[in-house]
């Protein structure tokens, strides 16, 4: 087998410090190989991409020993835009990596980066469009598309450029299962047009069958190698003793019917009782459902397939959609939206943006009725953050922000907390901490998680609670 | 109508090259605005129908509400101007006129600017810096700045939706901090989209030698055309005036 690109014996710091590190790695992967690199947070897996797409050392800065080819070229003596032609990266984020409004330009952007001729760059947009199959998303404007659909666009500009070897970094992140089922097709064409692939995912039931290889990493070395078949063969705890998320979970709850259902005991009698939960995008109803009771104090799992109008119901029910007419009733009290804004929290996929203060103590209490310290540093404590209570919010990991933005509602008096998607882009033991929290806190009060990870729901929902269609009596048939 | 840069492709009706756009508020800043050529009565009347302009283009860009609201703003103000101003004195002229003066000065500008910025795409808006020679040390910045707002604009309205959960608002218990409450999650999340954007940026080649190609299709059509007849007839008959040919 010809060799696509050879790390040899590599250690990398970043000079930012941050986690990823590398010591002394080596990896070899042959051409048309798909390698899987797995592991938990900051084992370095993402830090081996950058090495492949030249992002290390030629934009993230550190000390780099040892060296790196790609197809026989010395990553750390090429240009990074040089080596934009040979290897194509593929990003977690479908945000973050667009340059373009409309899709059309969009994948043609690295080919005219290249400064192809204008035919040729026709010809491959076509091709692309073609192989991909997502000709119908072809001049459409990006900020209408799903996530799924970015991720095809983003997947697509990195084909249109014929790269010999692609990188994906965690890229089913922000994806929901059907579009995860449409980024395998896409890995799978491109193995069968011969194209070097490595990846690196927390989530790795879909990439079942695609991988010939599958490295392990530990505090940036590959410790254990095995054959994709070998691999996929491994059963849920010998994955979760090593620290990875399973293979696949024992309910496919999205097949399930529609409406509330309970999955766990729970004892619990109040009721919370929706009324009236209708709205519309103009001419398009996104939302229809006149009478719903959710049991109080329990952790219920939203669900449904995108565009099912999940985030419209969560965002109704918080009191944020404006113009939202309806009412919730808790405890003999009826709330309308504007007061349902008082008894409700919504800690958001990017919970950067709901950090406001200087410390972790003073975001706490700055949703407080009174100023009481007592009460504030209780909290902290019983969500394991009091040790960083002086530290500023936003040097913290994402787990710890969760907790801080959980503490600030904790300590507002919230009675509903709204969950979206808490569990995206984490490891195995990240989920499993943010599973036992999400039990903690639902004794309490009642907590709704819009989520697809369903290893997350295994592990501590009560209920499900399947919308499809801005309804829960839908016909699933 | 969307916001910076991030036109509706999808829907946003007549189509006109940037080019065309950028001389129209230019006629518009001279004329309009700067006033030129106003002692030729055939200039005065061609600046209220290039002003009327920015409107008609509103209509075909399918904003209906922004063009029929400003439409009849302007009518009004201008009516007023012509009919009811000249009788006034004293200080209801001072006050009137002034009011006047701004509406028909400054409206057909901000209009224009509007259309432009909203149904402009940021591969349309790089094509035709290309072809007016400018170079790409300028554009490739610009472009990605362009594509920065919309992002940075989506960050700001989670974080005016995580405020109001906290009842952090005007009037509120933490109105003196409002400002800083915002900004300190605005600038931890553009600088992180920033540098992933621009490694993004990086992988894909943006910034190579090279010169880059562009395939947006951008071109002078019969609708370019007949944009730009009434503004290059102002600019005759502006001449026309100073020459003396017509008074």
């Amino acid at each position: 087998m010809k060799e696509a690109a050879r790390i040899q014996d590599v250690t990398f710091r970043y000079a930012s410090g941050d986690a990823g590190a590398l010591d002394g790695l080596d990896l070899t992967i042959g051409q048309g190989e798909c390698v899987l690199l797995c592991g938990g947070s900051g084992c370095g897996k993402t830090t081996v991409t950058r090495l492949l797409n030249g992002l290390i050392p030629h934009y993230y800065e550190g000390d780099l020993t040892g060296t790196v080819t790609v197809f026989g070229k010395s990553v750390r003596e090429t240009a990074i835009e040089a080596l934009a032609g040979t290897v194509g990266s593929v990003f977690q984020d479908p945000r973050s990596q667009f340059f373009c409004v409309d899709t059309t330009s969009e994948i043609a952007f690295g080919c005219e980066n290249m400064g192809l001729p204008e035919q040729e760059i026709l010809r491959r947009v076509d091709r692309t469009t073609e192989d991909m199959h997502i000709r119908p998303l072809l001049g459409r404007s990006i900020f209408d598309l799903s996530g799924g659909e970015k991720q095809k666009i983003a997947c697509a500009g990195v084909a249109a450029m014929l790269p010999e070897l692609i990188v994906l970094d965690e890229p089913t992140s922000n994806l929901d299962l059907d579009a995860i089922g449409e980024l395998r097709e896409i890995i799978r064409n491109w193995r069968a047009q011969g194209k070097t692939i490595v990846i690196t995912e927390h989530r790795l039931g879909w990439l079942e069958g695609l991988c010939d290889r599958v490295l392990y990493m530990e505090d940036g070395r590959i410790t254990r190698s095995f054959t994709g078949e070998r691999f996929f063969s491994f059963d849920t705890e010998q994955l979760n003793e090593m620290g990875l998320r399973a293979l696949r979970t024992a309910h496919p709850y999205l097949t399930s019917r529609t409406g509330l259902t309970q999955i766990k005991p729970f004892d619990g009698q109040e009721v919370l009782t929706l009324e009236g939960f209708r709205y519309a995008y103009g001419k398009h109803t996104a939302l229809a459902i006149d009478r719903l009771t959710l049991p109080q104090g329990a952790v219920i799992a939203v669900i449904g397939h995108n565009g099912a109008g999940k985030s419209t119901f969560t965002r109704c029910l918080c009191g944020l959609q404006k113009g939202f007419k309806g009412k919730v009733t808790i405890g003999g009290r009826t709330y309308r939206p504007r007061e349902m804004l008082r008894q409700s929290y919504m800690v958001m996929q990017d919970v950067d943006h709901q950090l406001f203060a200087e410390t972790v103590l003073e975001e706490t209490m700055l949703g407080a009725e009174e100023t009481d310290l007592a009460a504030a540093m209780e909290i902290l404590e019983t969500l394991q953050i009091a040790a960083c209570k002086d530290r500023h919010p936003m040097s913290l990991s994402g787990g710890q922000k969760q907790r801080v933005a959980i503490a600030s509602a904790l300590m507002a008096g919230k009675r509903l907390l709204v969950f979206d998607e808490p569990t995206s882009g984490l490891d195995f033991r990240s989920m499993e901490q943010t599973a036992q929290l999400l039990r903690s806190v639902g004794r309490e009060l009642t907590v709704l998680i819009v989520t697809h990870d369903m290893e997350l729901i295994d592990r501590c929902c009560t209920h499900l609670l399947h919308i499809e269609g801005g309804t829960v009596t839908h016909d699933l048939s | 109508m969307a916001g910076l840069f991030t036109a509706d492709i999808e829907n946003r009706g007549l189509v006109l090259d940037p080019r065309t756009k950028l001389f129209i508020m230019i006629t518009l800043v001279v004329f309009a605005l700067g006033g030129a050529g106003s002692d030729t009565a055939a200039v005065r009347w061609g600046t209220v129908a290039v002003s009327a302009l920015p409107i008609v283009l509103l209509l075909t860009a399918r904003s209906y509400k922004t063009a029929a609201v400003s439409g009849c703003l302007y009518a009004l103000v201008k009516a007023a101007e012509l009919c009811l101003v000249p009788h006034m004195t004293g200080a209801a002229l001072s006050v009137c006129g002034m009011c006047c003066m701004i509406v028909i000065r400054l409206m057909p500008g901000l209009l224009m600017g509007t259309y432009m910025l909203s149904t402009t795409t940021v591969s349309e808006f790089i094509a035709a810096m290309h072809r007016m020679h400018v170079p790409q040390q300028i554009t490739i910045p610009l472009s990605v700045m362009f594509r920065f707002f919309p992002t940075v604009l989506e960050g700001f309205a989670s974080i005016n939706t995580a405020m109001r959960m906290r009842d952090i608002r005007l009037g509120g218990k933490h109105a003196g901090k409002l400002i800083e409450y915002r900004l300190v999650p605005l600038m931890v999340c553009s600088v992180n989209i920033g540098s992933e954007l621009s490694a993004a940026a990086l992988t894909r080649g943006l910034g190579t030698g090279v010169r880059r190609t562009n395939i947006c299709r951008i071109g002078l059509h019969w609708q370019d055309l007949s944009a730009l007849a009434l503004p290059v007839g102002l600019y005759g008959a502006w001449i026309l005036g100073m020459i003396g040919v017509i008074g």
